[in-house]
């Protein structure tokens, strides 16, 4: 379903066109914004889901996060660890979070700066998804990638072609990072 | 030599040449020798002219020519040849060519004249020296003087005028002929100015032995004491500087008047000379003025730094005693007198006697020319410290009229009717004072000292305003240093407050006002020794304060932020506040008997330790409070003014007011004003002091605070079940401000339980009669326990029916009910499902009071208690017929109760605490165990106590202790009447439920945020991040990562710390 250009997550600038937008508002919707990413942190700690968590990013930005998804057992990830960016947008939930992998990773719906192509950080998204119900889509996708429209073409070919191979090109792919 | 053009000019042109060369030092004897070389020099010239000999003096021209010629003639021969030095030719006049001294001068003029050659042009010279001898010897100071007394005897002698009058006919011939050399003498060709040269040997005399003199009296009498005066240790400092200046000022006398003779002297000669022509006695007086001030400029610039320091010295003492000031050197007159600065009246002779004497040293000073301008300077300085002084002394801390005695003088100022005094007493007495002490002494003073006393007056009525608005200035700033003290002796300290009011009137001291009061605040009540509800009535007293001061709030704006700041910091501002607006009428009455007793005893300590004031005012809160009275002040423990406030009509009618109509500007006020100058953008004109309004906004959002009352509210229904007209109230407050909505649970609490009441009492009526039914609207409930035996041995059981969704902090904690409460839960829930059908009941075990009434063998114990503990002494109740004293351990009770261990705890240490318990050992156990009796008789459990390693577990009574063998029966009661709320339980279940949330968040902030953390990186997060605000401090957070460490959960890295993977 992706096209790198119109993707939401292909487009560099609109992380700053998102954060311009919310400055120009007053600033009554960033505030809601927090409101409600600190109501998802609540529940996100009260009720985590196994194998995913998130946080706000060190820098004292509750717009900004970090979350980590684990591999999937009986997927080519299993035992990995990934980690991502999530950049909230001042009207959110009303707009999609920005969702980047920061881990390097090998899959067809992820190109190689991390963009993804999923439909709901795009025009599926509605104000009822939150970063939990995001995180778990995305785990799941590394065990069912959407192989129709792949942004890495190799990977999507591979992934039914040999296995073996895909999974070699994952693990040499994947490189734990260190966070700043 | 071979001069042909005029040698007059020639002459004279040598002569300017040798008086600006020698001019410095030329004197008598330079001159004569001047002359002979003058006259020596221009013989070869005068040849050429030749001729006139025999003619009169009378024509200048003529007889200067004579002159030559008789100089050349008469001398001619005698005259060493041309390039001669003079002084090896004239050996009497060579030790004084180049040295003049008034001895020297002496010595010259003892020396016999000359011979006269009165015809000659050369005689009339030798006349004109012999005469200028005779005058300066007549005229001369005293060739050496050690002490003031040759001063005093040749003074003595001048003054008694014998010469004066009949002054000697071969002075007056002398003077004669000095003055009017030109015409008596005619070949005289060098005069010299006798008054010039006078003035140039009283230099000389004054350098030579007055300034020594004068340095000697400095030296005798102060010596080494300089230091002792300037640290206060004053003593007979004062004396000794008096010693000082009164013989100075002798020393000048004398000398001035030796001085002065001798222009006298030549005065009386000019005059008898002229005749007593007007023109002449015109010139007379300007000389005598010009040359008094030039002496006068000699002693003023000559006067040491000594001297001048003794004459402040001295001018300090007298102008303090003139002008009420105590100083500290000057033992005060029996106790009755305080230290305080106070307006003298105007019969007290300490106060006339020192000013005549001080008037009378100001006259001898400008007598002897040391009241010049290092005089004004120095009388300036004195009078602006004794402003200072007296400002900061009479009104330091004494914020009404410091003495009614001034009053009666206030009545006859001029200044009594300017704005300036306005109505405050403070300024009434000090403008008073300034009036009539300060400005009266400037002026005495200063007219003394004036050089023209018939000139405009030295202290104009301009000045007199002038001084006064510097006394307020003074008074202003003193206030303000003191603002805090005035904020907590409100609202006794209101007339200070008009003090400031009058004297604050621009906006620079506006802003001084607030930036002073702020750094006050951080230094003396923002910091960690003040506790919380210290700093919320300060804070009260604050607004009340400023609000008095400047009713448009701008002031108080200026100083709140940081309050406000600080107080966001300390998390149990809310409770405070909350518990303070709900203090009943029997603590508000307690607190003010309280408050009273301490006034007074504060008063009573005041007026014992006056002088302390001062020093205490600079302590910070606690110190001054607990210094001033000697004693730690009483502890008030609820913010009981709130109340007060609350219940205070005229409070209530200002928030009704300020909350109806604050939207438009009232256009009947008459009393309006502008906005200050100094508020912000949006300001707007508050109505009222509002104290609870402004205390409400200033802790933070409205949610925090109805959170915080609706868990305190909360607390006290389940605890009281008196009537809640307080709460009602409060509520009601509170509505007004927030709205209805922001208080529906509140107000759902109220109503639960006053049904609850109601159908408390239906339950038991339809228990003991039958059944009566109702329906009503179907809820989710939950109950509370309330439980009390009857007298015959039946339990008597209270519920109170609570909705749950309104009700905060409602945990629910498990445990086993003693059987007999677990059966009057039953029916109970049967009576309630049969009053109220489809409705169920979840009991609240945890919440509520039981009355206990323990039956021992030598006694009964009535406690009230919480549910917890009346379970937890219920198991320790006697089976019937059970063999042996009941002995539990925690662990035992555990299994049997279900109860969470740390209650257990608690519990039984609260039944140690009671004596029924005891404490032991267990034998075989390990370190920590401990097995529990019950304590039949009073003698165990008062039983010496043994210390235990481990003091955290509380007193262990004597090991071994037989606990009696008999039953003990523990009867569970519920009473209605017990004010202990069931908070600990909840409480602590809600702290472990908060640990553990906010152990998630640190988990999931260090695997997503950032790996590794210092403590306040993560402490910064979890404040922004944790959604109803992170409950702990630092150091709690700091523990609790330290408990993390220990359980192997985390690790410290550099300081840093992350989760051990």
């Amino acid at each position: 379903m992706s096209h790198m250009e119109d993707s939401q997550n292909a487009a560099p600038g609109s992380v700053q066109a998102n954060k311009l937008g919310g400055a120009k508002k007053s600033v009554e919707p960033a505030q809601n914004a927090a409101k409600r990413l600190q109501t998802e942190l609540m529940q996100l700690m009260t009720s985590p889901a196994p194998g995913v968590s998130a946080f706000p990013s060190a820098d004292g930005n509750l717009l900004s996060w970090r979350a980590t998804i684990e591999g999937p057992a009986d997927t080519p990830y299993s035992g990995l660890t990934f980690k991502l960016s999530f950049e909230f947008p001042s009207n959110y939930p009303y707009s999609p979070p920005t969702v980047l992998f920061r881990t390097p990773i090998y899959h067809p719906n992820v190109d190689f700066s991390g963009r993804i192509c999923l439909d709901i950080l795009k025009d599926k998204w509605t104000a009822a998804y939150n970063t939990q119900t995001v995180l778990l889509s995305l785990q799941s996708l590394l065990g069912e990638p959407n192989n129709t429209s792949p942004l890495n073409g190799e990977a999507a070919e591979l992934w039914d072609k040999d296995p073996a191979l895909f999974k070699t090109k994952v693990l040499a792919r994947h490189k734990d990072i260190e966070d700043d | 030599m071979s001069a042909v053009v005029g040698p007059r000019w020639r002459r004279t042109h040598r002569r300017r040449v040798f008086q600006s060369v020698f001019q410095t030092d030329i004197d008598i004897s330079q001159i004569t020798s001047l002359q002979v070389t003058t006259a020596n020099s221009s013989t070869g010239a005068n040849q050429s002219f030749g001729g006139h000999t025999g003619s009169l003096f009378d024509d200048p021209l003529l007889s200067s020519k004579q002159q030559r010629r008789h100089t050349r003639h008469g001398r001619g021969h005698t005259l060493p040849p041309m390039g001669e030095r003079p002084d090896v030719y004239h050996p009497t006049t060579t030790s004084s060519s180049r040295h003049s001294t008034p001895e020297q001068s002496l010595q010259m003029a003892a020396q016999p004249p000359l011979p006269s050659l009165p015809t000659t042009a050369a005689n009339d010279q030798e006349a004109y020296d012999r005469a200028w001898h005779v005058v300066t010897a007549h005229i001369a100071l005293p060739s050496s003087a050690t002490a003031d007394d040759s001063f005093g005897n040749l003074a003595a002698e001048s003054q008694q005028g014998s010469r004066r009058l009949e002054p000697s006919s071969e002075f007056l011939d002398a003077f004669a002929l000095v003055i009017n050399a030109s015409t008596l003498l005619p070949g005289v060709t060098q005069t010299r100015d006798i008054v010039a040269w006078h003035l140039r040997q009283v230099r000389s005399h004054f350098a030579q032995h007055v300034v020594p003199l004068l340095a000697g009296c400095v030296d005798d009498a102060v010596g080494g004491d300089d230091s002792s005066w300037q640290t206060g240790r004053r003593g007979n400092s004062y004396e000794k500087h008096m010693v000082t200046v009164m013989s100075s000022i002798r020393t000048l006398e004398a000398a001035l008047r030796l001085y002065i003779y001798g222009l006298d002297e030549l005065l009386s000669g000019f005059s008898r000379l002229s005749d007593g022509s007007p023109q002449a006695v015109k010139d007379a007086e300007l000389l005598n003025t010009r040359f008094r001030r030039d002496i006068h400029a000699l002693v003023s610039n000559s006067a040491s730094e000594g001297l001048m320091r003794s004459v402040k010295a001295v001018l300090v003492c007298l102008a303090g005693t003139v002008l009420g000031i105590p100083s500290l050197r000057e033992p005060s007159v029996g106790k009755a007198q305080t230290a305080r600065p106070a307006p003298p009246g105007h019969d007290d002779l300490r106060v006339v006697a020192a000013r005549e004497r001080l008037l009378e040293l100001v006259q001898q000073l400008h007598n002897v020319g040391l009241a010049g301008e290092r005089f004004h300077v120095l009388f300036a300085e004195v009078m602006d410290a004794m402003m200072s002084e007296f400002v900061t002394g009479a009104y330091a801390g004494v914020w009404s009229v410091p003495d009614t005695r001034s009053f009666s003088a206030a009545m006859d100022t001029i200044s009594g009717t300017t704005p300036l005094s306005a109505s405050s007493p403070c300024i009434r007495s000090l403008n008073d004072w300034v009036e009539n002490h300060f400005a009266q002494l400037s002026f005495q003073v200063l007219a003394c000292i004036s050089p023209d006393p018939h000139g405009a007056l030295p202290v104009s009525l301009g000045d007199l305003k002038t001084f006064q608005s510097i006394a307020l200035g003074r008074l202003a700033a003193l206030r303000i240093d003191e603002l805090f003290d005035i904020a907590l002796a409100w609202p006794a300290s209101r007339p200070a407050l008009e003090d400031l009011r009058a004297s604050v009137t621009t906006a620079a001291r506006r802003r001084h006002l607030t930036d002073s009061f702020s750094r006050t605040l951080q230094r003396r009540l923002l910091h960690p020794g003040c506790s919380t509800l210290e700093i919320l009535q300060t804070y009260i007293s604050i607004i009340r304060t400023l609000h008095a001061l400047d009713h448009s709030k701008v002031l108080l704006s200026h100083v709140e932020p940081s309050l406000q700041l600080y107080l966001c910091q300390r998390e149990d501002a809310v409770r405070v506040v909350v518990s303070g607006l709900l203090a009943s009428h029997e603590e508000v009455r307690n607190a003010r008997k309280v408050k009273e007793a301490w006034r007074l005893q504060n008063e009573k300590a005041r007026r014992d330790g006056e002088g302390d004031k001062l020093d205490s005012a600079q302590g910070d809160l606690n110190h001054s409070a607990s210094r001033e009275t000697g004693a730690v002040p009483p502890r008030i423990t609820k913010l009981v003014e709130l109340a007060m406030l609350l219940n205070d009509p005229s409070q209530t009618r200002h928030n009704t007011a300020a909350l109806t109509a604050d939207e438009d500007l009232d256009w009947n006020d008459m009393n309006w004003v502008p906005d200050p100058v100094d508020a912000g953008a949006n300001y707007k004109r508050p109505r009222s002091e509002d104290v609870i309004g402004t205390l409400i906004s200033a802790l933070g959002s409205q949610d925090v605070f109805i959170k915080e009352f609706s868990a305190v509210v909360a607390e006290r229904l389940l605890g009281e079940p008196a009537s809640f007209d307080q709460e009602l109230r409060v509520l009601e407050l509170l509505k007004r401000r927030f709205g209805e909505a922001a208080l529906q649970n509140c107000d759902v609490m109220i109503k639960d339980v006053q049904d609850s009441r109601r159908l408390d009492t239906a339950i038991w009526r339809a228990r003991s009669t039958g059944q009566t039914r109702q329906v009503l609207s179907s809820e989710m409930l939950e109950t509370i326990v309330t439980a009390k035996e009857e007298e015959g041995g039946d339990l008597e059981y209270h519920a109170r029916i609570l909705s749950r969704l309104f009700w905060p902090g409602l945990e629910r904690e498990h445990f086993l009910l003693p059987q007999v409460i677990v059966e009057q839960q039953k029916l109970y829930e049967k009576g309630y499902e049969d009053l109220k059908s489809g409705r169920k009941l979840t009991w609240l075990n945890h919440l509520g009071q039981a009355r206990v009434e323990l039956e021992l063998t030598d006694r009964t114990v009535t406690v009230d208690c919480t549910p917890v503990e009346a379970t937890v002494i219920y198991a320790f109740q006697e089976d019937e017929g059970g063999a042996g004293p009941v002995r539990k351990t925690v662990e035992e009770l555990y299994g049997e109760l279900q109860m969470d261990d740390d209650l257990i705890t608690a519990a039984l240490r609260f039944w140690v605490s009671r004596g029924v318990l005891l404490q032991h050992r267990a034998v075989a156990g390990s370190q920590h165990q401990y097995y529990y009796t019950v304590a039949e008789t009073a003698a165990a459990a008062n039983s010496p106590s043994v210390p235990t390693n481990n003091p955290a577990d509380g007193p262990v009574s004597a090991a071994g202790t037989e606990a009696g063998g008999e039953a003990a029966l523990a009867n569970i009661n519920a009473g209605g009447s017990s004010g202990v709320g069931g908070g600990g339980a909840s409480i602590s279940a809600k702290e472990r439920e908060r640990r553990e949330m906010y152990w998630r968040y640190i988990q999931g902030m260090l695997t997503n945020a950032s790996p590794v953390m210092s403590l306040g990186q993560m402490a910064m997060m979890l404040k922004m991040s944790v959604a109803d605000g992170f409950q702990w401090s630092n150091e709690e957070l700091q523990e609790f990562l330290g408990e993390k460490v220990a359980a192997d959960q985390m690790e410290v890295v550099g300081g840093k710390y992350k989760l051990k993977k």
